[in-house]
C-alpha cells in the first residue's frame, strides 16, 4: 500500500461510494407533480407617479389624451385596433354564411337591451372613447380615446352618456393618478354589464371588488387583478366571450397556468378530456349577487309597482336568481351567431349564440352556462328580431310606443319594418368561467353521477350515466379516429 | 311449484309492449298522486299480490304475504333460510348464559337474544320467573330493526309461532302485562306473524313508519302490507286495509311502476342501520345520538356524500370542512357494492384458499336466472367488534386493500409494510368523527320520564341547547384481531353502561321493576328516593342529582329493589366497543403527520372519556364477545371523569418516538453523566497541576502515523456516528426536537446507518488485508502489566508531568487501554448496534427475524441503550485525544497524518 502513489484517490472514491450508495437507495422514488401556476402570473409593473408629469389644466377628455400620447406615442395607434375601441371584430367567415362578418357590440343584437344602434349615448358610456353619440363617430381619431377609464386609479373618474367624463370630474387629479388597470377599472363596465351590478354575466359582479375566497379563489385568496389572467400586449387584452366574439383566438385558458393532469386522482384527470375545468370548479353562478335570468319585454309599459329586480315600466318584467345551478352543454370554444335580419321561428326560442360542439366533437367539452332567456320584439311579417330605439327622443323609454321605437330603430340599422310586431322568445348563452371556487367547493362525483345528479346525460348525447356506460371514448360516441386521439 | 315459467320477463318483445300499455296510465296516475317512486324504469314484471293462502288480496282483502307473492318467482324459503337479517340469532339460539357474549341472560349472538344496554329490555329466557320480553313483545320492541321472518315467524325450536301450545309463563306465548307485572298470554292467531318483508329493502319508498306502527300495535300480519302504504296501492281506513284496484292491472297484478322492485339502495339499508342522506342540495341535519339511527347513534357514522361544510349542522370549524361525510358515498359506492349477496354472480369471487393454483380466474358464473331464483341473502360482512351475528361470514367482505392499491398511493410512507401490518387503513383514514355519538348510559337511575341518564360525546356546551356546538370526537384505537389472526389497530367508539342486576343466574333488573323502585304509584319519585338523592332539597331531582355517587344512595335503591323480591341487587357495568369502518376520507383529511403517532402525545394512546362520572363507584369491564384486545388502563381524573387509555406496548408494539423504556434512559443518562463528571474532574486536576509543574518539554519526532485511507475512514465514521446519535435522539424524543421533521430524521438515520456499515466493512477488510488489524490485538505477553502502567499514567503520572509510558509509532499506534477499548467498541458495541439497527429497519421486510429477537419492544430499547454507551465512549474518546503533548496534537495528527511523537531514547 505504501508504494501506491494514488492511495488517497482510492480512498476518496471509496468514501464517495460509501456516501452515495445508501442515499440513492433511500431517495424517494416518485417524481413530484410539476405544477407551478405562479410561474405564469405576470410581474406587475412598478407604479410610475404621473403627478409631476401631468400639469394640466385639462379642458376636456381629449386634452388629457393628447397629453398621454406625447409620451406614449404608440398607444394611440394600438388602441385604435382593439375591440375595446372598435366594438367590432375583424371579419370572420362564419359557417353557413357566404361573406365574412365583422361583429361586436357595435352591431350585435342581444336579449338584454337588444342593440346599441340608435341608442348610442347611454350604451357608449362604457366605450373607451369620447363622443360616440351617433353613427358619425370618428374611429380613426386618436384623441377620442379615453385613456382614463382604464388607467384611473383615483376612483374619482366617472363616465356619462356618449362616453364623456361626467360633470364635476377633476380631470387633472384623475390624470395624475394613472396606473395599471385595477379591478375597479375593468369592473366599472364589466361588473355592470346589462346596465347594472350583476345583471348580465352571472359570473361577473361587484362582489369581485373585494371577494372572499369562497367567491373567487384567484381574486380572493390569491389577490389577482383582472389583467393577471387577461394579459395584455399592445393594449390587446386577452379574452373572448361568445356573447360578442366570433372566434376563440387570444382566449384565456385555465391551462395557461395550470397543468391539465394535476389532480391526484386519475379518475378526475380522465375527466379533463371531456369536462371543462369550469364545470367542476364553477359549481354555482351568481355566488353573491343575484343575476338576471329572464327578461320579458312584452310586459313593459304598464303602470304598476316597480322593483328593479322584478318589474320596470320601461323594460318589462325580470326574474333574478342567486346561486343558480348552471346549465350544461357541449362547447368547443365557438358559437353560432344570430345576425341582424336572420329569420326566426317565433314559435320556439331563438338562440342568439348556440355554443358549437356535440358529443362527437372531440374538441368540445361540457361547459357550464348561464342561459339568459328573454321575450323580445320581432317583426311578424319579416320574422326577424327588431332593434328598437329605446333611449333618447322618440324612444320607447320616453314614449312607450313599440311601433314608433321599432320604426326609428329599424331605420338606423337599415332593416325593413313591416309595421307589425310581436314578442318572441330568445336565449343567450353566457359561459361561466369567473368566480372559480376553492378546490374544497368543486363539484364531487355525486353531483353529476347519481340519480339526483345535475347533468342530463341523454340531452348531452350519452347512452346513460358514463360512470356505468363508459365515457364517449370507450362507448364509441366519438368518431373512431377521434376516439383514438382522445386516448 | 310455479304456475308460470320463471323470468319470462326476460323475454322482452311481446310482453314489453304490453307492459308499456299498462305502465303509461299507471305513470300518469302516479304523477297525479304526487308519489315519487323509482326513477329508472324497472325490469321487474307486474305480479299479483297474494295472501298467505295464495289468493289475490284484491279478492280476499287479506294482508299481503311476501313469502307467497314473491315466492311465485323467487325461492323465498331459500332466501329466508339464507339470511342473517331474518334469523338475527334464532339459528344460533342457546341456553341462557351459553351465548358467546357471556352474559348470564343472553341466548344468542344476534338481535334476538343478545342484550344491549342501549335498548335495555331483554328477551326473557324460557323458565325465568320474571318475564320482561316475550317473543311478541320482542317483535313490538325490536321489529323496527328486524326485517321479519326468523323469530317473528318461528319459535326457538322451529315451530310456527301460530302453532304453539300455550304453556304457563312461557315467553314464547306470553307478554308482560305492564299493569300487573305478570305474564299475560298472547294470541298469535289474532296478531299473526311478521313474514320476511321483501318490500322494506326492495321498494324505492317503503313506508317504514306505518310498518313500525303496525308492529308496535301488535298487528303483526299487517306490517308488510303497511310497508306499501302511501304509494297508492293500499290505504288504511280506521283499522281496516283497503286495496286500491287502480294500482292493479285488469288481470289483478300489481301494475308498473308499483311493481318496480330494485336493488336495495343506501336509503333502504339506512332505515335500520343509521342515517343515510342523499339529496345533494338538502343540507344534512341531525342532532345525533338518536335511537332510530343505529350506527349513527353508536358511532356517529353518517352515510352521506355531502361535504360537511354544506351540512345544516352546527359543526365546529365547519367552513373549512370541505370533506364529504363518506368518501364512498360521495364516489357512488353503495352499501350493497361492498355488502353484496354472497352468490351474486357480479361480485362473487372465489376465495384464495379454494382457488386452484393453476387458475387465476374462474369464468364460470352462476346464471342470472339461477341467482334471481335463489339469491343468497347472506351478505358480505366485515369484522366489527359489535357484530357477533353469523360469525362464519366474518370477513367475507372485501377489505380496503382488496380494492385499493396501497403500493400506488403510499410511497411517501416510510416503513409501509410495517405500518400496514400494525394499523388498519381506517386508523388514518377515519381520523375524526364529526357527528356526536353515544358515550354512556346510566341505568342505575331513572330520570323523571323513566329514562336512564345518558351521555353523548362530540358536543360542546350544555345538553339540551339546540344550538350547541358539535365538535365530534376522535375514535379510540383498539387492537382488532382479524379472522386471519392479524392484530391491527382500528378506530372504535366505546359505549359504557351501568345497570342493576340481581339473582343467580344473573338477570338485569326489569325496566318495570326499576320504575317501581324509583317511582311511587302517582308517577312521582318515591319519597325514599327523593330523600336520598335530592341534595338541594327542592323536591326535584336535577340531572346532577340523579347519580348514585355515595354508598348510602346505592343502598337506598338496593333496598328498594330487594323489597320487590329481587335477590342481591347490585350494580354492574360494561364497555362495548363499536367498530368504525365508514365515513372514510382521503387526501389532506387523512392522518399523515408522523408525529400524530410518533410523539409523546401519540394518537395511539390517546385516552377517550368513558363517562363524566362513575355511577355507583363501579368500574366497567369490557364485554368479551368482541374481536378487540383490550390492553389499556381505565382511570378516573381528578374531576371524576372516567377515562380509558389504550396501551401500545402491551400489544407488542413499540412506537418510535412515543414508547420508551424508562430504566434504559436512566441508565444511559447516568453513564453519560458519570463519564462527563469523571472527565471534568480529571481535566480540572490536569489544569491545576499544569499551573504548578514546570512545562514538560519532551523530545519530539515527526512520524507519518495515519495513512490517507485510515484518516478518511476514521472521520467518515466519526461524522456518521455523531449524526446517528443526533438523528437517533430526534427519533427517540421528537417532542424535544420539534423543529426537525420526524420522517426526515428517520430517513437520514437509515442512510447514515448504511454509510456506517459499509464504511465499517471496508475498514475491516482493509485492516485484515493489510495486517493493520494487529494494531488492535493486544499482545498477551505483558499485556496486563502494560495496561496497569497506562492506567497509572492516566491516574497519577499525567498529573506529575511524566512522559507517556509507551512510545507511539506507525507499527504500534495504540496503547494497551486503547487496544482493549477499541477491541470492545469495534467488535462488540458496533456490531450490536448495527445489527439491532438493521433489524429495526428490516422489521418491515423481514418481521420474523426481528420478532425472533423479541421484536421492536426489545430491539428498540436495546438500540437506545447501546446508543447511550456510544455517546459516552465518544466523549471519553474525544477527551483522551487531548492527553497528547499538547491538547490538540492528537486531533491534528488524525487530520494531517503526521504526528509529533515523544522520543523515548533511540529504540
Amino acid at each position: 500500500m505504501k508504494n501506491f502513489k494514488y492511495s488517497w484517490l482510492v480512498g476518496v472514491v471509496v468514501t464517495l461510494v460509501i456516501l452515495i450508495a445508501p442515499i440513492l437507495y433511500f431517495l424517494p422514488k416518485n417524481e413530484a407533480k410539476a405544477d407551478d401556476p405562479w410561474a405564469h402570473v405576470p410581474q406587475r409593473l412598478p407604479h410610475t407617479d404621473h403627478s409631476a408629469l401631468l400639469k394640466g389644466p385639462f379642458a376636456d377628455g381629449p386634452a388629457v389624451t393628447r397629453a398621454c400620447l406625447e409620451c406614449h406615442e404608440e398607444a394611440g395607434q394600438q388602441m385604435l385596433q382593439t375591440a375595446h375601441w372598435k366594438w367590432e371584430s375583424e371579419p370572420v367567415l362564419l359557417e353557413g354564411r357566404a361573406e365574412p362578418v365583422a361583429l361586436g357590440k357595435k352591431n350585435a343584437i342581444n336579449n338584454f337591451c337588444i342593440g346599441i344602434q340608435s341608442n348610442w349615448p347611454p350604451c357608449t358610456a362604457c366605450h373607451a372613447g369620447y363622443g360616440w353619440v351617433d353613427e358619425t363617430f370618428d374611429f380613426t381619431n386618436e384623441t377620442n380615446i379615453d385613456c382614463l377609464v382604464c388607467h384611473d386609479t383615483s376612483g374619482a373618474y366617472v363616465k356619462a352618456n356618449g362616453g364623456y367624463p361626467a360633470e364635476g370630474v377633476d380631470l387633472l387629479a384623475v390624470a395624475q393618478s394613472v396606473g395599471s388597470p385595477t379591478r375597479d377599472n375593468c369592473g366599472g363596465c364589466h361588473f355592470r354589464g346589462g346596465g347594472g351590478n350583476a345583471v348580465k354575466h352571472g359570473d361577473l359582479d361587484e362582489s369581485l371588488y373585494y371577494p372572499p375566497d369562497s367567491v373567487d379563489v384567484h381574486m380572493g385568496q390569491h389577490n389577482f387583478v383582472c389583467t393577471d389572467c387577461h394579459q395584455t400586449e399592445d393594449h390587446q387584452i386577452k379574452g373572448r366571450a361568445i356573447t360578442v366574439s366570433l372566434d376563440d383566438k387570444n382566449q384565456v385558458y385555465c391551462t395557461d397556468c395550470h397543468t391539465e393532469q394535476l389532480h391526484d386522482d386519475e379518475r378526475i384527470n380522465a375527466h379533463v378530456q371531456t369536462v371543462a375545468c369550469q364545470t367542476c370548479h364553477v359549481p354555482l353562478g351568481a355566488v353573491r349577487e343575484a343575476t338576471k335570468m329572464h327578461w320579458d319585454w312584452s310586459t313593459a309599459g304598464q303602470d304598476r309597482e316597480e322593483d328593479p329586480h322584478e318589474y320596470l315600466k320601461i323594460k318589462g318584467s325580470f326574474v333574478y336568481e342567486k346561486q343558480f345551478m348552471p346549465e350544461y352543454a357541449w362547447y368547443n370554444g365557438t358559437a353560432g351567431r344570430y345576425l341582424m335580419g336572420d329569420k326566426i321561428d317565433p314559435s320556439r326560442p331563438t338562440s342568439l349564440n348556440t355554443p358549437h360542439g356535440a358529443i362527437e366533437d372531440e374538441t368540445a367539452k361540457i361547459w357550464p352556462f348561464k342561459i339568459h332567456r328573454a321575450t323580445q320584439l320581432y317583426d311578424t311579417e319579416y320574422d326577424y328580431l327588431l332593434n328598437p330605439k329605446t333611449a333618447g327622443e322618440g324612444g320607447y323609454w320616453t314614449d312607450f310606443d313599440w311601433d314608433q321605437a321599432a320604426r326609428l330603430g329599424s331605420a338606423v340599422v337599415g332593416l325593413a319594418y313591416s309595421g307589425h310586431y310581436d314578442f318572441a322568445p330568445t336565449e343567450m348563452y353566457l359561459p361561466l368561467t369567473h368566480m372559480v371556487a376553492p378546490a374544497g367547493q368543486a363539484l364531487q362525483c355525486v353531483d353529476c353521477h347519481s340519480s339526483a345528479g345535475r347533468l342530463d346525460w341523454a340531452a348531452l348525447g350519452y347512452e346513460g350515466d358514463p360512470i356505468n356506460r363508459g365515457g364517449r371514448a370507450q362507448s364509441q360516441l366519438l368518431p373512431a379516429d377521434a376516439a383514438g386521439e382522445a386516448n | 311449484m310455479m304456475s308460470k315459467p320463471p323470468f319470462s320477463f326476460l323475454i322482452p318483445p311481446r310482453r314489453f309492449s304490453l307492459w308499456l300499455l299498462v305502465a303509461i296510465p299507471a305513470l300518469l296516475f302516479i304523477l297525479a298522486a304526487g308519489v315519487a317512486l323509482a326513477q329508472e324504469p324497472s325490469v321487474h314484471p307486474t305480479f299479483p299480490l297474494l295472501d298467505e293462502n295464495g289468493q289475490n288480496v284484491l279478492e280476499s282483502g287479506q294482508p299481503v304475504s311476501t313469502m307467497t307473492s314473491c315466492g311465485e318467482c323467487h325461492d323465498t324459503a331459500y332466501i329466508e333460510s339464507h339470511s342473517f337479517h331474518t334469523a338475527v340469532g334464532l339459528n344460533e339460539f342457546t341456553q341462557a348464559g351459553q351465548a358467546p357474549t357471556g352474559r348470564a341472560w343472553d341466548t344468542s349472538p344476534g338481535l334476538f337474544g343478545k342484550w344491549n344496554p342501549l335498548t335495555y329490555r331483554y328477551l326473557t329466557p324460557s323458565g325465568d320467573d320474571r318475564l320482561d320480553l316475550g317473543t311478541a313483545d320482542w317483535i313490538r320492541q325490536f321489529g323496527a330493526r328486524h326485517v321479519g321472518g326468523g323469530p317473528a315467524v318461528a319459535s326457538r325450536t322451529g315451530e310456527l309461532l301460530t302453532a304453539l301450545a300455550v304453556i304457563e309463563n312461557d315467553p314464547e306465548t306470553h307478554v308482560l302485562d305492564p299493569e300487573t307485572g305478570a305474564a299475560a298470554p298472547w294470541d298469535w292467531q289474532e296478531s299473526g306473524v311478521v313474514e320476511m318483508n321483501c318490500f322494506l329493502c326492495h321498494l324505492a319508498n317503503p313506508n317504514n313508519e306505518a310498518r313500525i306502527a303496525e308492529l308496535q300495535a301488535g298487528r303483526f300480519q299487517w306490517a308488510n302490507t303497511a310497508t306499501l302504504l302511501g304509494a297508492g296501492i293500499v290505504e288504511k281506513v280506521g283499522n281496516d286495509w283497503q286495496w286500491h284496484e287502480a294500482a292493479f292491472t285488469a288481470e289483478g297484478e300489481l301494475a308498473a311502476p308499483f311493481s318496480a322492485m330494485q336493488d336495495p339502495t343506501n336509503e333502504n339499508c339506512g332505515q335500520c342501520h343509521g342515517l343515510v342522506h342523499v339529496e345533494p342540495d338538502q343540507p344534512l341535519a341531525t342532532t345525533g345520538c338518536q335511537a332510530d339511527q343505529w350506527s349513527t347513534e353508536t358511532t356517529g357514522q353518517i352515510m352521506s356524500p355531502q361535504r360537511l361544510a354544506d351540512s345544516g349542522m352546527n359543526l365546529a370549524g365547519k367552513q373549512a370542512l370541505s370533506r364529504a361525510w363518506d368518501i364512498h358515498a360521495e364516489r357512488l359506492v353503495a352499501c350493497v357494492d361492498c355488502h353484496f349477496s354472497l352468490n351474486n354472480p357480479i361480485y362473487y369471487q372465489e376465495s384464495e384458499e379454494t382457488r386452484p393454483e393453476h387458475l387465476k380466474f374462474d369464468a364460470r358464473r352462476l346464471d342470472f336466472s339461477d341467482y334471481l331464483l335463489r339469491p343468497s341473502h347472506e351478505f358480505a360482512k366485515g369484522q366489527s367488534a359489535q357484530g357477533s351475528l353469523a360469525p362464519e361470514l366474518k370477513g367475507s367482505m372485501r377489505r380496503c386493500e382488496s380494492c385499493h392499491s396501497i403500493e400506488a398511493t403510499h410511497d411517501w410512507l416510510p416503513y409501509k409494510e410495517r405500518h400496514m401490518d400494525a394499523i388498519s387503513c381506517e386508523s388514518c383514514h377515519i381520523p375524526q368523527m364529526y357527528a356526536p355519538a353515544r358515550q354512556m348510559l346510566d341505568w342505575t337511575v331513572l330520570n323523571p320520564t323513566g329514562e336512564p341518564q345518558v351521555g353523548c360525546r362530540g358536543f360542546a356546551g350544555e345538553p339540551g341547547d339546540f344550538d350547541r356546538l358539535i365538535t365530534g370526537y376522535t375514535p379510540v384505537l383498539l387492537s382488532r384481531r382479524t379472522i386471519d389472526g392479524d392484530a391491527t389497530l382500528a378506530p372504535h367508539n366505546l359505549i359504557s353502561a351501568w345497570f342493576w342486576v340481581y339473582g343467580d343466574p344473573t338477570r338485569p333488573v326489569r325496566l318495570l321493576d326499576l320504575q317501581s323502585a324509583y317511582f311511587s304509584d302517582t308517577g312521582d319519585y318515591h319519597p325514599d328516593v327523593l330523600a336520598a338523592l335530592d341534595n338541594n332539597g327542592n323536591g326535584e331531582l336535577e340531572e346532577t342529582e340523579l347519580r348514585l355517587d355515595t354508598p348510602d344512595k346505592v343502598e337506598v335503591i338496593k333496598s328498594r329493589l330487594a323489597a320487590l323480591g329481587l335477590a342481591n341487587p347490585r350494580i354492574t357495568a360494561e364497555v362495548q366497543p363499536y367498530s368504525i369502518n365508514h365515513n372514510v376520507t382521503h387526501g389532506e383529511w387523512v392522518t399523515k403527520d408522523c408525529q400524530a403517532c410518533h410523539s409523546q402525545e401519540s394518537r395511539l394512546t390517546q385516552p377517550i372519556m368513558l363517562a363524566s362520572y362513575l355511577p355507583g363507584n363501579v368500574l366497567p369491564e369490557f364485554v368479551i364477545d368482541t374481536n378487540t384486545e383490550v390492553a389499556g388502563e381505565t382511570y378516573t381524573t381528578p374531576q371524576g371523569e372516567l377515562m380509558y387509555r389504550p396501551a401500545t406496548t402491551a400489544k407488542g408494539l413499540y412506537i418510535l418516538g412515543h414508547d420508551r423504556v424508562a430504566w434504559v434512559d436512566w441508565v444511559g443518562v447516568l453513564i453519560l453523566l458519570s463519564t462527563i463528571g469523571g472527565i471534568a474532574v480529571h481535566a480540572g486536576l490536569r489544569f491545576f497541576v499544569s499551573l504548578r509543574l514546570p512545562q514538560h518539554e519532551p523530545e519530539l519526532e515527526q512520524v507519518y502515523m495515519y495513512t490517507t485511507y485510515e484518516r478518511l475512514w476514521h472521520w467518515l465514521q466519526a461524522l456518521a456516528i455523531m449524526a446517528l446519535i443526533f438523528t437517533g435522539l430526534i427519533i427517540h424524543r421528537p417532542d424535544m426536537f420539534g423543529q426537525f421533521s420526524f420522517a426526515y430524521a428517520v430517513q437520514v438515520h437509515n442512510i447514515l446507518g448504511f454509510i456506517l456499515l459499509i464504511n465499517a466493512l471496508l475498514a475491516a477488510f482493509y485492516h485484515l488485508a493489510s495486517g493493520e488489524i494487529r494494531q488492535y490485538l493486544p499482545h498477551p505477553q505483558g499485556f496486563f502489566s502494560q495496561a496497569i502502567t497506562q492506567t497509572l499514567y492516566y491516574t497519577r503520572g499525567i498529573f506529575r508531568g511524566e512522559a507517556h509510558p509507551f512510545q507511539k509509532n506507525p507499527q504500534k499506534k495504540l496503547n494497551p487501554l486503547q487496544q482493549i477499548t477499541y477491541f470492545g467498541i469495534l467488535n462488540v458495541l458496533l456490531p450490536l448496534q448495527v445489527i439491532s439497527g438493521m433489524m429495526i429497519w428490516g422489521a418491515q421486510q423481514w418481521p420474523q427475524i426481528a420478532n425472533s429477537l423479541g421484536g421492536l419492544p426489545f430491539l428498540a430499547p436495546f438500540h437506545t441503550l447501546v446508543a447511550w454507551l456510544f455517546a459516552s465512549f465518544l466523549i471519553m474518546h474525544i477527551y483522551l485525544t487531548t492527553t497528547g503533548h499538547t491538547p490538540l496534537a492528537n486531533i491534528k495528527a488524525m487530520i494531517v497524518g503526521w504526528d509529533e511523537v515523544e522520543v523515548h531514547g533511540k529504540a
